[in-house]
């Protein structure tokens, strides 16, 4: 949430200079949707900078997030010569998180700012930490295990300047992305400082057979853990009709 | 091919489960045994969260056993009598490990709960086995009959209230020991996702001292209903019940056991509790390294606050 509220103070900010420089931004695809097949694809954000400053072009960074996720997050000690689970934290982090810039984010700008609108994996912090003693080895073990996922992912030169005004960048969009409604950010950066930025909205949706059993399980769980047992017995006694011909 | 598994929310490789499913089918056609025990851990092993392995295994145990019952009941081997006191024992067990695997995957212990009492079982099962089985084996290299000295009757048995008369298993004994065996049971099932009856075979035989004609049948009939429940339990209390991983391992299971039960026939007894009782040692050991050997990420993420 902080984040979202420090995007609406900067485009309050933004909004009287936006006869100076300021962005045009688009999304290829308002819906993402993944079927159970889906084995990931790349969106395209692009983009303008309309009336550039003299003094060539700032520095592009383009954000994309996942709906806000709790996440518990454990660290194992060894007890008794025996590895087990020990210390807990409970973290409110996007699902998904992308990053992509014109060049090093420390090259944009300066931590403060960077930490101030979460920009780059190592200035992402969690809206809400509950934990056991200090949090940061959580977070930085839930970014680990993201970025293995390829949920989370930085490219520091993934915005792709096309002329003097224009950009393109490649966002991947990898299987078993969560669904829920995502956020895309572009910011315009120029000697540090934000002067322009626009945010485009961006849906996820799971579809298929598969989804479709997920729903299943949660809604009605009775229901479908008695058709899994018995189409289950239905399985094992009819290959008996199956082997007796058989044999 | 991928398998997208809808409650796991992982792919993985389809071959790789039919292949677990036949040879763990295999095996138990080959030893005679319901092989919950061991597709528990390999799952586990190939990256299936443990939840999803126990409740997934439960329901492959039903699907696996029904056929072997209905042979049973066919030829007057299940005591249904017996089957029916036990069995409510093993439901109440049931309900009783459900809830508690909710409770301890609430508290981030049920992954160490799973491996702890899978090694702690299958360690003593699989050394008890091994003993009996090399004492067997050598036996019979020097010649003698195996099996021998019976244990002599077990008088507390008798001294228990609550006495049933079974018929089919010409037995006049209280019911507690029948609903504790079957409670115990339940919550193994519960908790492992195996059928148990590894644990209630020999107690049906040595302690309650059942004809073995019904044993095998009367054993199977609790197994059936208490890994149902325990699927349908864990799919209500722990949404742990993958059904796509299920098929896939029963498709695998039902070819597997037909092959198994053709090479099982041609081993000796002896020899097969042996082969038998090393394959439970290395899985009980292999699940004990991963327990006291330092893990590769300290840090384990769970979405939402289970």
């Amino acid at each position: 949430m902080r984040c979202a509220f420090a995007f609406a103070a900067l485009l309050l900010a933004a909004c009287p200079a936006a006869a100076e420089e300021s962005l045009v931004a688009g999304v290829s695809q308002d819906v993402v949707q993944i079927s159970s097949t889906y084995t990931g694809t790349d969106l395209t954000v692009f983009g303008a900078i309309e009336q550039p400053s003299e003094g060539g072009v700032g520095d592009i960074v383009v954000v994309v997030r996942g709906p806000d996720a709790m996440t518990t997050v454990r660290r194992k000690d060894r007890i008794a010569g025996v590895w087990i689970n020990n210390a807990r934290a409970r973290l409110l982090m996007p699902s998904y998180y992308f990053v992509a810039s014109t060049r090093r984010l420390d090259s944009v700008a300066g931590r403060d700012v960077l930490g101030r609108y979460g920009l780059g994996l190592s200035n992402l912090r969690p809206d809400s930490a509950v934990s056991d003693g200090d949090p940061a080895p959580f977070e930085n073990a839930l970014i680990r295990a993201q970025a293995r996922a390829r949920l989370y992912a930085q490219n520091t030169t993934g915005v792709e300047m096309l002329s003097n005004t224009l950009f393109r960048v490649k966002v991947p969009i990898p299987a078993g992305v969560p669904r829920g409604p995502y956020n895309v950010q572009v910011y315009l950066f120029r000697d540090g400082t934000v002067v322009s930025a626009q945010s485009t909205p961006l849906y996820v949706d799971q579809t298929g057979f598969e989804r479709g059993l997920y729903d299943f399980s949660r809604d009605r769980p009775f229901t479908y853990g008695l058709v899994t047992v018995l189409l289950g017995i239905a399985m094992g006694w009819m290959s008996t009709f199956f082997f007796r011909r058989g044999a | 091919m991928d398998l997208y598994l809808p409650i796991a929310q992982m792919s993985v490789q389809w071959l790789v489960i039919l292949g677990m499913g036949f040879g763990v089918g295999f095996l138990s056609g080959v030893f005679g045994i319901g092989g919950g025990f061991l597709l528990t851990p390999l799952l586990i092993f190939y990256g299936i969260p443990p939840g999803v392995a126990v409740a997934t295994t439960a329901s492959q145990v039903s699907a696996s056993t029904f056929s072997g019952v209905l042979a049973h009941w066919r030829k007057r081997a299940v005591d249904l009598k017996m089957g029916c006191v036990m069995l409510a024992g093993g439901l109440l067990g049931t309900g009783i490990g459900v809830y508690l695997f909710a409770v301890l995957r609430r508290m981030g212990q049920s992954e160490f709960s799973v491996s702890a009492s899978y090694v702690i079982l299958l360690g003593s099962v699989g050394a008890i086995m091994l003993n009996e089985s090399a004492r067997a084996l050598m036996a019979v290299n020097e010649g003698k009959r195996p099996g021998g000295g019976r244990p002599g009757r077990h008088r507390w048995i008798h001294r228990l209230p609550c006495k049933m008369r079974f018929r089919q298993s010409r037995l006049y004994i209280s019911a507690i020991p029948p609903v504790l065996l079957g409670f115990v049971v339940g919550v193994l099932s519960a908790i492992m996702g195996v059928g148990g009856a590894f644990l209630m075979v020999p107690v049906m035989i040595y302690v309650l001292r059942m004809p073995t004609n019904v044993v095998v049948g009367t054993s199977m009939f609790q197994v059936l209903f208490v890994t149902a429940a325990a699927t349908i339990l864990h799919a209500i209390d722990n949404h742990t019940v993958d059904i796509a991983l299920a098929f896939a391992l029963i498709a695998g299971g039902v070819f597997g056991v037909q092959y198994g039960v053709r090479v099982g026939s041609r081993l000796r007894g002896e020899q097969l509790r042996f082969f038998l009782a090393l394959l439970v040692l290395a899985v009980a050991s292999r699940l004990f390294y991963e327990m006291v050997a330092v893990p590769a990420d300290l840090y384990s993420v769970t979405m939402g606050t289970p």
